[in-house]
């Protein structure tokens, strides 16, 4: 039986003149992976910030529903809450992982996956043990005291991958995670992120140009001018 | 015979000319002259400057950020030095008082030197560090490593020029300000401040080519590539050697002291007394990374929470350059420790035994000169570490987004931010104040002792005094809290 974690419904979301998103609707169910492709300014990095909360649409709705809640059911409503309820719900219930890593420097790589536990307010022995653990799951064991400029790209990303997992995010939410690694480190980076999260029983969503990436995934959304023109199912 | 029609093909329709045919060929110039060599870099400097750059805002900031750097620098250095000038030659009329006057205004001005070296070299670092996209973009079309070098330097000290113009304007301006500060008994007024316009104009000089300099500098720091900008070097690992050094000098120091006070004659008192503050100066220098980095390293152990974590990593990464911003106040809080105590506590007590009435006037500006040089130092390194923090909230953009993405508390990030600024400036004050103590301990300890015991107000005033600085360099990290704001903010 499937169970939504996200309700998308007729989302729009402009920017000027430019239409991002038409009247978008898709659902995401836990332990699914979906990937949403499209040509440059097709609007799939808009859709992803509307679904976690960075952007709010313009007219439509993101509903977030609790583990065992069905469609039918409210859930919270992303797109109406403030600015700090989004930022408190990304914390707790998302992850992100960024092309860049986006690691902070000067942070050692287990102090930048400890990082959101100890935002969260776990103590720091608790918060490292823990992020040391994932550390080791991604293959970075020994590894733990080297700054971020001390790694490979790949080991940078993993590192990136262990910090969205830490906290067991109900979403993990990917914006070209592979864009800037060779093929086959991209595709140790997508395993990792893939079985990370769907072992847990979480939702992926990634954000990819690449059809390789892509078919890693249950579904491909392909968005064209702001539409799904394949993929949807609602 | 039949008609044989004709079988040539068709003429083809008249089409327009490709319009690529219609470009020119292209000659490469021939190797360039010495001339053109050194008129290339000018030129591309001024076509790219005449057209900003893609991204508004950074843009606007790689030139306003060092420009009010360098106007707020210029404006300080000017009113430092009209205050310098204005007491070589008090008090208008000449007494026996003159000396003490003239001494002490050269001795607050060579203190407020470093402060107003850290600053103006702080601005031209700005200057020269803030254009590394398009520098890389000008080396993967071919420029050379010199002609971009030459670039930012002739870009910094055109920046320098204008911001120090800038600053001629904010100078004349707060002199009526500072003007109503009090000094043998009257207010000084504005006038007695402004500078004869040659000073003026050497001033900007020396800022331009304080900025040409430094940039030179900072361009032999990294490495422009095709590919990027990036930092030659990292932090070097702490000496040990230089521990020994100091000790030895240390000692060294505390003997000669001890000496000096046994020593009758003046003119030695006095060299000794130089020597000295020179020696410690050198210390403090080379000591201040040390214990910086020393110290972060330690609390970088000790962190308990997310910001602190960040902030004292964050020190670590480069302890000589958190020392550059913040060890501008050393010798001012020593000074300030001393001479602050030892003339409120004259002051306070009614002077020495056979003081008449224009003794306590001096006593009052010796006063107000102390606190003016706390003031100032402090302003100096506010100045500082806004310009810093602003330029580093501009280099760390993408990843204070991606922090705010992650969900992370703009709060998080701006303790952070404080804590990285105001840490290291207590360490400095308080490193400053014990070395200085041992240095000159024979003096030191009895003038404080007797400070808190017999004029505990006057104590207080000191430490209220550099607190207050705190709170100004404090302010200077909050005032680039609205830029933080716009560049993690919300992306709607």
């Amino acid at each position: 039986m499937e169970s939504p974690v996200i309700i998308a419904n007729n989302l729009s979301k402009t920017f000027g003149t430019t239409r991002a998103l038409d009247g978008v609707s898709l659902t995401i169910n836990r332990g699914e992976a979906i990937a949403i492709m499209g040509a440059s300014g097709s609007g799939k990095t808009t859709l992803l910030h509307c679904l976690a909360g960075i952007r709010t649409p313009d007219t439509g709705s993101v509903r977030l529903l609790h583990s065992g809640e069905q469609a039918h059911e409210a859930g919270s409503v992303v797109s109406e809450m403030s600015d700090a309820q989004r930022s408190q719900l990304r914390r707790e219930r998302f992850g992100f992982v960024f092309q860049q890593g986006l690691l902070v420097p000067e942070l050692t790589a287990l102090e930048n996956t400890s990082l959101p536990l100890m935002v969260a307010g776990v103590p720091r022995r608790e918060a490292e043990a823990r992020a040391g653990q994932w550390l080791v799951a991604l293959g970075l064991g020994g590894m733990e005291d080297r700054r971020i400029g001390q790694l490979s790209g790949g080991q940078a990303q993993r590192v990136a991958v262990a910090r969205a997992q830490v906290t067991a995010p109900e979403v993990v939410f990917a914006d070209e995670p592979t864009g800037a690694l060779d093929s086959q480190t991209s595709d140790e980076v997508m395993t990792i992120l893939r079985d990370t999260t769907l072992s847990r029983y979480g939702a992926l969503v990634v954000v990819t140009h690449d059809e390789t990436v892509a078919s890693r995934c249950h579904r491909v959304l392909r968005l064209r001018d702001g539409v799904i023109v394949e993929g949807a199912r609602i | 015979m039949s008609n044989v029609s004709d079988v040539r093909p068709p003429a083809r329709p008249p089409t327009a000319p490709n319009p690529i045919y219609a470009v020119a060929d292209y000659e490469a110039p021939a190797n360039p002259g010495m001339g053109q060599r050194l008129i290339r870099p000018i030129a591309l400097a001024w076509y790219l400057a005449r057209r900003g750059g893609g991204d508004a805002s950074a843009s606007r900031a790689v030139v306003l950020l060092p420009l009010i750097a360098f106007a707020s620098a210029t404006a300080l250095a000017l009113t430092v030095i009209g205050g310098v000038v204005m007491f070589l030659n008090w008090p208008p009329d000449k007494n026996s008082t003159e000396s003490l006057y003239i001494f002490s205004a050269l001795f607050a001005g060579t203190l407020l030197v470093i402060p107003l070296l850290n600053l103006a070299a702080a601005a031209a670092r700005l200057s020269a560090r803030r254009r590394d996209e398009r520098l890389s973009t000008l080396r993967l079309l071919g420029a050379t490593s010199s002609t971009v070098s030459a670039m930012t330097v002739i870009e910094s000290s055109v920046v320098a020029f204008f911001g120090a113009a800038l600053g001629i304007a904010v100078y004349l301006l707060g002199t009526p300000i500072v003007g109503l500060l009090s000094f043998g008994g009257k207010q000084i007024g504005a006038a007695s401040l402004l500078l004869p316009p040659v000073m003026v104009i050497l001033v900007v000089c020396g800022m331009t080519l304080l900025a040409a300099v430094s940039a030179i500098v900072s361009i032999r720091g990294v490495i422009i590539s095709p590919l990027g900008v990036r930092t030659r070097t990292n932090a070097p690992p702490i000496k040990i050697w230089v521990f020994f050094v100091v000790g030895a000098v240390l000692i060294g120091c505390v003997i000669a002291l001890q000496q000096m006070l046994e020593v009758d004659d003046a003119g030695i008192f006095i060299g000794i007394f130089v020597v000295t503050f020179a020696i410690g100066m050198l210390i403090l220098n080379l000591l201040g990374p040390l214990i910086i980095g020393v110290l972060a390293r330690r609390q970088v152990k000790r962190a308990k929470t997310p910001e602190k974590l960040m902030a004292m990593r964050l020190v670590l990464e480069s302890p000589k350059s958190v020392w550059r911003q913040v060890g501008g106040v050393a010798v001012t809080s020593f000074v300030a420790v001393v001479v602050g105590n030892a003339v409120s506590l004259i002051s306070l007590l009614g002077g020495l035994p056979d003081s008449n009435e224009s003794d306590l006037i001096i006593y009052a500006d010796m006063q107000t000169g102390v606190y003016l040089t706390i003031f100032m130092s402090f302003l100096m390194v506010a100045c500082a570490v806004g310009v810093s923090q602003a330029s580093a909230i501009y280099d760390r953009s993408d990843l204070y987004q991606s922090l705010s993405i992650l969900g992370l508390p703009s709060q998080v990030i701006g303790r952070s931010r404080r804590i990285a600024v105001l840490a290291p400036l207590r360490w400095v004050m308080l490193s400053s104040v014990v070395i200085g103590g041992v240095l000159l301990f024979p003096v030191v300890i009895p003038l404080l002792g007797m400070s808190v015991v017999l004029s505990p107000l006057s104590f207080l005033t000191v430490i209220l005094m550099l607190a207050g600085g705190i709170a100004l360099v404090w302010g200077g990290v909050i005032a680039t809290k609205p830029l933080l704001k716009a560049v993690s903010g919300s992306a709607d």
